[in-house]
C-alpha cells in the first residue's frame, strides 16, 4: 500500500476554489445567451419569419446581413434562435414555477400537517419509477394528438414531487421549531401557522431547487420538441430547430449546431451554478431526486 | 424467503394491473376514434358501426372489464391503422432490435463506468476522477439526442467511416450504442465511485490493510463486491427512464425498434400499438426489479427476514 492510494485522500472532496469559479462561469453562460434572446430581436436586423429562396442554407459569418446563416427556407437563423429561445426558456421557466409552487403548498401541508397527504405523497412517487414522463407524453399523444399544452401539462403534474419532497423534508423539521409553536399557543389556525412561518422558510429551499432545475427540465423539453411531441412547427423551438436541422446535416450542419450549442450553454451552465447547492445541502439534493425521474 | 417472495409477486400484479388500468384511461380520453378513422363526413351509420366493433357503445365500466378480460386473454386490440393485425404482434417485432440495442448500450456503459471507478481507487489519484467526473458533467450537458447528431456529424458526415441510419450491420450498431453507453456511464461511474469511496474507509476495509493485504487486492476482493449491490437496485429503479430515452435514440438513428413504433403510432394516431408497447415495457420495468430485489433477497438476509 503507498501513501497516496490511502483511503481518505481518495474521499477527499472536491477543491474548494472549483466551487466559487463553477457558479460565476455559470451565470456568465446563462447570461450570454438570455442576454442574447432578449436583445436579439430589438436589433434592426432581426427578422425570423421572412423566407428568401435565393439565400437558402448559408453558412454562417458568410453573410453580413445574417452572421449565423440562413435555413432551408433562406430565413435568419440568428433571428430563429433568439425567437426559439425565448420561447424554449419560457416554457422551461414557466414548468419549473408551476412545479415548485404545486410542490411547496403539497409538501409543506404534507410536512406540517401530517395524515393522509403524506401517504399519498409518497405513493404517487413509486408508481411514476414505473412509468416515465416520457411514456405517459407518448401515450396522451397518441390519445389526444402530440400538442405543446399537453406537454406543459404532463410536465406540470408529474414534476413536482420532487419539490413536495424537499417541501414535506423542510416542514418537518420546523414543525417542533419554538417561533412555530409560539404562535399556536397564542391561538393561531394551523393554517396561518403554515402559511406566514413554515411556507416562507420553506420557500427558500424550493427557490434554490428551481433554479438548479432549469437545466434538467430544459433536456427534457428540448427532447420532447425534438420528437414532435412538444412545440409544433411552424413555432420555432430549439429541439424543433434540431430536428429540421437533421434533415440537412450534410449540407448545411450549422442548423443543428447552433440551437445544439444554445441548449448545451443554458443546461451546463445551470449545473455550473447548482454544485454550489449540492455541495452545500447534498441531504437536501438526495432526498429531491429520488422523487423525480424523467 | 417464500413469504418475501410472495409479497413481492403480489406488489408485482397490482403495479402492473395499475399501469394497464392507466393505459386504459389514457385510451378513453379522447372518446371514441372514429373522428380519427373515418373520413370528416362519414355516415352516422358508420360511425355508430365503427363504434359498435370496437366496444365503444357500451357503458364505461363494461368496456373497462372487456379490456381487462381480454388483456388477461392476451388480447391487446387490433391496429387502427393495420385492421385486423393485433398490435401486440407489432410490438413484439420490434422487441428484439431494441432489446439488441438497448443491452449493448447498458453494457457498455457499465463496463467504461466499472473501468474509470476502479481504476480511480486502484491508482489513488485525484486526477482521474476530474478528468472522468469533468466529462461525464460535459456529457450530461448534452441531450441524448443532439450527442447522436455530434457523432454523426463527425462519423458519418466528415470521417464516412460510420452509417447513419439503420440497423444493417454492427458499423450500424456502433454510434447508437456509444450515445447511449455515455449517458449511462456519467450516472453510473458516480455511484460506483462514491459507493467505493464509502466501502473504502468501513473497518473491514481497515481490518484487510491491518492483516498486509496489498492495495490491489483490497479494492478488487473486498471494497468492489460490496459497492457494486447498490449498483444493481440503482440500475433497476432506472430501467423505465432507460427504456423512455430509448425512444429518443433509435428515433435519430432511425433504429427500428420499440420506440419508433411508438413514435410512428403517435404521428398516425395509433393507439393500441401504443398502449400494447406501453404494458410490454412495464412488464419489463416490474420483471427486472422483481429479479433485482430477489437477487438481493438472496445475497443480503437483512432484506428477506425484515
Amino acid at each position: 500500500m503507498t501513501t497516496t492510494a490511502s483511503p481518505a485522500t481518495v474521499a477527499a472532496p472536491r477543491a474548494r476554489r472549483f466551487r466559487i469559479t463553477g457558479p460565476l462561469v455559470g451565470t456568465v453562460l446563462v447570461g450570454i445567451v438570455v442576454l442574447f434572446c432578449l436583445l436579439y430581436p430589438l436589433l434592426p436586423g432581426y427578422d425570423a419569419y421572412t423566407q428568401n429562396l435565393d439565400k437558402m442554407l448559408l453558412g454562417p459569418l458568410t453573410d453580413p446581413a445574417h452572421p449565423l446563416g440562413t435555413d432551408a427556407l433562406g430565413r435568419d437563423e440568428a433571428s430563429r434562435l433568439a425567437l426559439a429561445g425565448r420561447i424554449t426558456l419560457g416554457i422551461v421557466v414557466a414548468i419549473v414555477a408551476v412545479n415548485a409552487l404545486i410542490g411547496l403548498v403539497i409538501g409543506t401541508s404534507a410536512g406540517y400537517l401530517g395524515g393522509k397527504v403524506d401517504t399519498v405523497l409518497m405513493g404517487w412517487a413509486d408508481v411514476q419509477l414505473a412509468l416515465p414522463v416520457i411514456l405517459v407524453l407518448i401515450a396522451l399523444s397518441a390519445a389526444l394528438g402530440p400538442s405543446v399544452w399537453l406537454m406543459i401539462i404532463v410536465l406540470a403534474a408529474t414534476y413536482w414531487v420532487g419539490y413536495a419532497r424537499v417541501a414535506r423534508g423542510t416542514a418537518l423539521s420546523l414543525r417542533e421549531r419554538d417561533f412555530v409553536i409560539a404562535p399556536r399557543i397564542q391561538g393561531a389556525s394551523r393554517w396561518w401557522t403554515a402559511r406566514k412561518h413554515i411556507m416562507p422558510n420553506v420557500a427558500v429551499q424550493i427557490l434554490i431547487l428551481a433554479s438548479t432545475d432549469i437545466g434538467g427540465v430544459m433536456l427534457l423539453t428540448s427532447s420532447f420538441d425534438f420528437l414532435g411531441l412538444g412545440v409544433q412547427a411552424p413555432t420555432p423551438s430549439w429541439g424543433l430547430m434540431i430536428s429540421e436541422g437533421q434533415k440537412y446535416i450534410r449540407q448545411a450542419p450549422h442548423l443543428a449546431l447552433v440551437p445544439g450549442i444554445a441548449i448545451f450553454l443554458v443546461i451546463i451552465g445551470t449545473n455550473l451554478i447548482s454544485q454550489r447547492f449540492t455541495a452545500e445541502g447534498s441531504a437536501l439534493f438526495r432526498i429531491a431526486k429520488k422523487g423525480k425521474r424523467a | 424467503m417464500a413469504r418475501y417472495v410472495l409479497r413481492r409477486l403480489i406488489q408485482a400484479v397490482v403495479t402492473l394491473a395499475i399501469v394497464v388500468s392507466l393505459t386504459f384511461v389514457f385510451g378513453r380520453l379522447s372518446g371514441s376514434p372514429a373522428a380519427i378513422l373515418l373520413t370528416e363526413n362519414a355516415p352516422q351509420s358508420q360511425i355508430d358501426a365503427l363504434n359498435h366493433r370496437l366496444g365503444f357503445d357500451l357503458p364505461i365500466w363494461q368496456q373497462y372489464l372487456n379490456y381487462m378480460g381480454g388483456v388477461l386473454h392476451g388480447d391487446f386490440g387490433d391496429s387502427y391503422r393495420q385492421p385486423g393485425v393485433p398490435s401486440m404482434q407489432l410490438v413484439f417485432e420490434r422487441i428484439p432490435a431494441s432489446f439488441q440495442l438497448g443491452f449493448a448500450g447498458l453494457a457498455v456503459g457499465l463496463l467504461l463506468a466499472l473501468i474509470a471507478a476502479v481504476s480511480i481507487h486502484l491508482t489513488g489519484r485525484r486526477s482521474l476522477r476530474t478528468i472522468f467526473l469533468g466529462f461525464g458533467s460535459l456529457r450530461q450537458a448534452i441531450p441524448d439526442f443532439f450527442f447522436g447528431l455530434l457523432l454523426v456529424l463527425v462519423f458519418s458526415v466528415g470521417l464516412g467511416v460510420l452509417p447513419s441510419l439503420g440497423n444493417a450491420d454492427w458499423r450500424a450498431m456502433v454510434m447508437p450504442v456509444l450515445t447511449i453507453a455515455t449517458g449511462q456511464f456519467v450516472v453510473y461511474t458516480r455511484l460506483m465511485d462514491n459507493a467505493l469511496s464509502e466501502q473504502s474507509v468501513s473497518d473491514y476495509t481497515r481490518t484487510a490493510y491491518a492483516r498486509g493485504e496489498r492495495h490491489g487486492t483490497v479494492v478488487l476482493t473486498e471494497t468492489l463486491p460490496n459497492a457494486l449491490l447498490p449498483v444493481l437496485t440503482v440500475a433497476g429503479i432506472n430501467l423505465g427512464t432507460f427504456l423512455g430515452g430509448l425512444v429518443i435514440v433509435e428515433n435519430v438513428f432511425a433504429w427500428p425498434g420499440l420506440g419508433q413504433l411508438m413514435l410512428g403510432a403517435v404521428y398516425s394516431r395509433d393507439f393500441p400499438v401504443v398502449q400494447s408497447a406501453l404494458i410490454i415495457i412495464a412488464v419489463i420495468f416490474v420483471v427486472a426489479n422483481l429479479l433485482v430485489d430477489l437477487i438481493y433477497g438472496l445475497v443480503d438476509p437483512r432484506v428477506r427476514l425484515s
